[in-house]
């Protein structure tokens, strides 16, 4: 594919990297030369020094032969506007913001851009992490609403049902591991201590999940 | 009417002083704080909403979804767009409009992010002082929309082509309407049978390719 990228900060240059990686061809935007210090010496791609919504940086970036294209600087205005305009004027289909200050994620709404927001994302996981060691979160659905979970069933939940350890609307089983084989879950499926279970949950599912486990261990 | 003025630097308190004293209502929105302290001796409090220039809070406190008019004067051409573009889809504001700092952005400045109005500094700079400089006696005494048509006045100075000719025989060019005469003072409506005299004073409404031929036309010989 063929991908553009505007923003050479963290984010971008350990994107471009990784895109460069898997064999894409990379063209990176940058307002300042400095900036393409950042990535990593092994780094084959197309380096742009200019502002992103000059017409003809985005053009020797090679927009017009884009598939996709990924506005990750530190300034969620320009990310948006970048993003909107690629979109419009060129017809990329795939692409790609970085929501910067999470106060401003719902200006990306208005402009019905697929976002990601790194910061609240991260900090999330953290704050999980923090919580509870033992269960660990496998896949984030969008933005982290909705994650994955997955944890061993401990001695004290042994012949419970499943549906009795997780809390409701907010959590939902997917599937249990038991000695090596995995099968889909349903509520009324009897645990045994070492299973290994795996959940989808919103983070005050998981919150209410976590207390019941150590409820129980107490 | 009730615009709302993003943005408090020099040209942003401009527009806010001139529809003040039009007897406008404004709310002005600035996010930095060596302005806003300026900013507070030159404008009632009550109109000064302080933070982001892109919160969504901060633009309704200060009435985006009554405001009749938007107007983005920031220094960032991507903070104007985005605002303009919210306006419009968010809030259904009516008219925006938006300044271009970086002329090579003046191209987004469209129906694209919903700019109605974009006011382009640098250009209308640029175009004064062209139009100065080649059209001599003739002066500009407005420009019409975004500057491509302008009011111009011309004397017609002795020995002038256009001296003795019927109105309807003069060579106009293309985008140029003769509106009035001003002969001894006395404003005289141009008919086809009208005959320029020495000393005449012509307002024509016209492109700059426009004025740049009258200008020729009414040159002496």
């Amino acid at each position: 594919m063929n991908i553009v990228i505007v923003g050479c900060g963290r984010v971008g240059a350990e994107l471009a990297f990784r895109l460069y990686q898997h064999g894409n061809r990379v063209s990176v935007i940058d307002h300042s030369s400095l900036a393409f210090d950042n990535l990593n010496p092994d780094f084959r791609g197309h380096l742009v020094e200019g502002e992103a919504l000059n017409r003809d940086v985005l053009k020797r970036a090679g927009i017009e032969n884009a598939d996709a294209f990924a506005a990750v600087t530190n300034s969620d205005p320009l990310n948006a506007v970048v993003a909107h305009l690629v979109r419009i004027v060129y017809n990329i289909p795939n692409v790609v913001a970085r929501n910067y200050d999470p106060r401003w994620r719902s200006m990306y709404e208005s402009f019905e851009i697929q976002v990601v927001s790194s910061s609240s994302w991260g900090a999330q996981r953290i704050e999980e992490t923090l919580y509870y060691t033992e269960i660990r979160c496998v896949f984030s659905a969008g933005n982290g609403e909705i994650e994955i979970y997955e944890f061993s069933i401990p001695p004290a939940w042994e012949g419970h049902r499943f549906s009795e350890l997780i809390p409701g609307s907010e959590c939902q089983p997917v599937a249990i591991t038991r000695a090596g084989t995995a099968i889909l879950a349903s509520e009324d499926h009897v645990l045994k201590s070492g299973d290994i279970a795996l959940v989808s949950a919103t983070l005050n599912g998981i919150r209410e999940l976590r207390q019941r486990l150590a409820r129980q261990e107490s | 009417m009730f615009v709302i003025i993003i943005g408090g630097g020099n040209t942003g308190t401009q527009l806010a002083m001139l529809l003040i004293n039009q007897g406008h209502d404004i709310h002005i929105v600035e996010q930095r704080p060596e302005v806003l302290a300026r900013l507070h001796q030159e404008l009632p409090t009550e109109a000064i909403y302080e933070g982001s220039f892109i919160d969504p809070a901060l633009l309704e406190q200060a009435g985006i979804r009554e405001a009749n008019v938007v107007a983005t004067t920031t220094t960032g051409d991507a903070e104007n767009l985005a605002i303009c573009f919210l306006a419009r889809r968010r809030y259904q504001v009516k008219r925006t409009i938006a300044r271009v700092n970086d002329p090579r952005n003046a191209w987004l400045f469209d129906e694209k992010f919903h700019v109605d109005v974009a006011l382009n500094n640098a250009e209308i700079m640029a175009r004064l002082i062209e139009e100065e400089m080649s059209m001599g006696d003739m002066m500009m005494l407005l420009k019409l929309r975004r500057g491509e048509f302008s009011l111009v006045e011309e004397k017609i100075p002795v020995g002038a082509r256009a001296l003795g000719t019927a109105l309807k025989d003069l060579p106009l060019p293309e985008n140029c309407v003769i509106a009035a005469i001003i002969r001894h003072g006395k404003i005289i409506v141009p008919r086809g049978v009208t005959i320029f005299e020495e000393g005449d004073e012509v307002l024509a409404v016209t492109d700059s390719a426009g004025a740049r031929k009258l200008a020729t036309l009414f040159a002496p010989d």
